[in-house]
């Protein structure tokens, strides 16, 4: 195909579109929202799962020792053997007092009395391991009376993970949806602005495949307009949000918007493309067999 | 150039347009297709571009078989066929110069020879000072001039012209004619569909006459209607 028509191409796409401002920043703006909608969704997502995999790797379980227990280096080189640790500590009564204080900010917790506190062992499982299993195996070593981990809190997580990429994903499949309608909406009424034209260019024998490049141009004019609206927005928005939870807790730590800049702009603007075209492509087909 | 044997049209709807239609059309004719409203001359021309697929017996176009035109074959088939309208289907917001170099440039001809061409046939029709002028501001013989002038800039073999004189008044109505008659001297084959028995008595060509989407009479040098 010629440069030339490729121009021809692009001045009939852009006259399709100024010819319906209205209806185009309607699909337009819908496609952004629908955009933004998928991005909340897929930025939320990601972070949970950022911070829940950096919370799961952060687990330890924590073995108190039995008062009768003394050996701790070969209590440390049993537990050790155990599948799936990564790394064990231990911890004496005194430094588990110390932590504790500083935990409770109260300094002289334990001044006046006896420490309570028995001498422990952490241990930390290797990233992805099965922390239930390691527990229930630290437990059986002699010498480790009670195991303590957040059993709750990891189960929890994953439930919720879970849940909410399933529920994200039909309510993404419904939008999507109604940015296809809509596109192919918008384009269906230049497309009828021009059925005569098409006719025309049908009997004097162009292809179809020149007769649908503006439209798909126009509907990919729309995706890519849209696209960037939403990937400003969403950008701009995630670092004042972030910004702001950086400021509330520290716990709390999400993914850097350098971090997700690549994936919105490729995501975006990919979404916005292939929408687009294929509205478009969907919406020229019926005036396509004469 | 078109041979029909036993050529059969029905609508979706179930309308009979065309029935057991059996005719041969040489190449360099000129013949007019006669017939009451609703007698299926349009679909004829319809079928013989290739907007209609027959619904029974042959047809061949330029020596293809219609019906066996493959669906990307289309395009390339109707360049060499020429097409006009008792409404002319020119673009209002296109310069006479524009509607006609349109029908080169959905084609990707050069721009040089779309130049060439344009004014060649301009000038043919006789509208070549009218390049720049939009079509709202010509009267309608000169539309259907200048839509003339789109059909042909691709020197198609053969010319389809469905009642292209419909709206048109006797005096243009001649001076299409008289186009016509030209393209027809300089080889084209040329199939026209008509009410205006005037004309047909006038010209004495060949004349088809369909009734109900039957062939009723194919006369050499004909009128419009038989003598009684
Ligand atoms: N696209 C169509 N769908 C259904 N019926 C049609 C269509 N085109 C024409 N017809 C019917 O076929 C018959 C022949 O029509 P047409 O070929 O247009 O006749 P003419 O051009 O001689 O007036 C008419 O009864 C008409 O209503
Ligand atoms: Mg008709």
């Amino acid at each position: 195909m010629k440069l030339r028509t490729f121009r021809y191409f692009f001045r009939e796409a852009w006259r399709g579109l100024v010819r319906n401002r209205l209806m185009s920043l309607t699909a337009m703006g819908t496609i952004t929202i629908a955009l933004m909608l998928f991005g909340v969704f897929c930025l939320f997502t990601t972070n949970l799962q950022y911070f829940s995999n950096l919370a799961l790797g952060r687990i330890e379980i924590r073995a108190f020792l039995s008062e009768s227990a003394r050996n701790y280096e070969l209590l440390k080189a049993e537990i050790q053997a155990i599948p799936g640790v990564q790394r064990v500590k231990f911890i004496s009564k005194e430094e588990g007092a110390r932590w504790l204080e500083k935990a409770l900010g109260n300094k002289g917790l334990f001044l006046g009395g006896e420490n309570p506190l028995p001498n422990s062992i952490n241990v930390y499982p290797a990233r992805g391991a099965n922390v239930e299993n390691i527990a229930r195996q630290v437990q059986r070593v002699a010498g480790v009376d009670e195991v303590v981990y957040g059993r709750e809190f990891v189960r929890l997580l994953h439930i919720i993970v879970r849940l909410i990429w399933v529920i994200g994903f039909g309510l993404l499949f419904l939008v999507m949806l109604a940015v296809l309608y809509i596109v192919v909406n918008t384009i269906q009424m230049t497309i009828y602005a021009r059925r005569k034209e098409i006719e025309i260019m049908k009997l004097v024998g162009a292809t179809d495949w020149f007769i649908r490049w503006p439209f798909m141009l126009e509907g990919i004019m729309l995706g890519l307009g849209g696209a960037l609206i939403a990937v400003i927005i969403v950008l701009e928005a995630y670092a004042f949000l972030n910004n702001r939870l950086g400021q509330v807790s520290t716990v709390l730590s999400l993914l850097t918007r350098a971090e997700i800049t690549p994936y919105v702009i490729g995501g975006f603007f990919g979404i916005g493309i292939f929408f687009g075209a294929l509205g478009s492509l969907l919406s020229v087909k019926r005036y396509l067999s004469i | 150039m078109i041979q029909a044997r036993r050529l059969t049209k029905k609508y979706g709807n179930g309308v009979l347009a065309l029935e057991n239609l059996s005719l041969h059309i040489e190449k360099g004719e000129f013949v007019f297709l006669v017939g009451p409203s609703g007698a299926g001359k349009s679909t004829f021309l319809n079928l013989v571009i290739r907007r209609e697929i027959p619904t029974d017996g042959f047809l061949s176009v330029a020596g293809r078989n219609v019906t066996l035109i493959k669906k990307q074959e289309i395009p390339l088939f109707r360049r060499r066929i020429g097409y006009i309208f008792q409404d002319y289907k020119l673009f209002p917001n296109k310069t006479v110069g524009e509607n006609v170099s349109f029908a080169l440039e959905v084609i990707e001809v050069d721009p040089m020879e779309i130049r060439d061409r344009v004014n060649f046939v301009l000038d043919l029709v006789g509208l070549i000072h009218k390049t720049e002028v939009f079509p709202s501001e010509l009267s309608g013989g000169e539309q259907q001039r200048v839509s003339l002038a789109r059909a042909i800039v691709n020197r198609p073999l053969l010319l389809l012209a469905d009642e292209p004189t419909g709206n048109l008044d006797p005096d243009t109505s001649w001076e299409i004619m008289e186009l016509l008659r030209e393209i027809n001297r300089r080889g084209t084959t040329i199939v026209m569909a008509t009410h205006n028995r005037e004309i047909v008595d006038r010209m004495q060509k060949r004349v088809i006459a369909l009734e109900k989407g039957r062939l009723v009479r194919d006369e050499r040098k004909g009128g419009y209607a038989v003598e009684a």
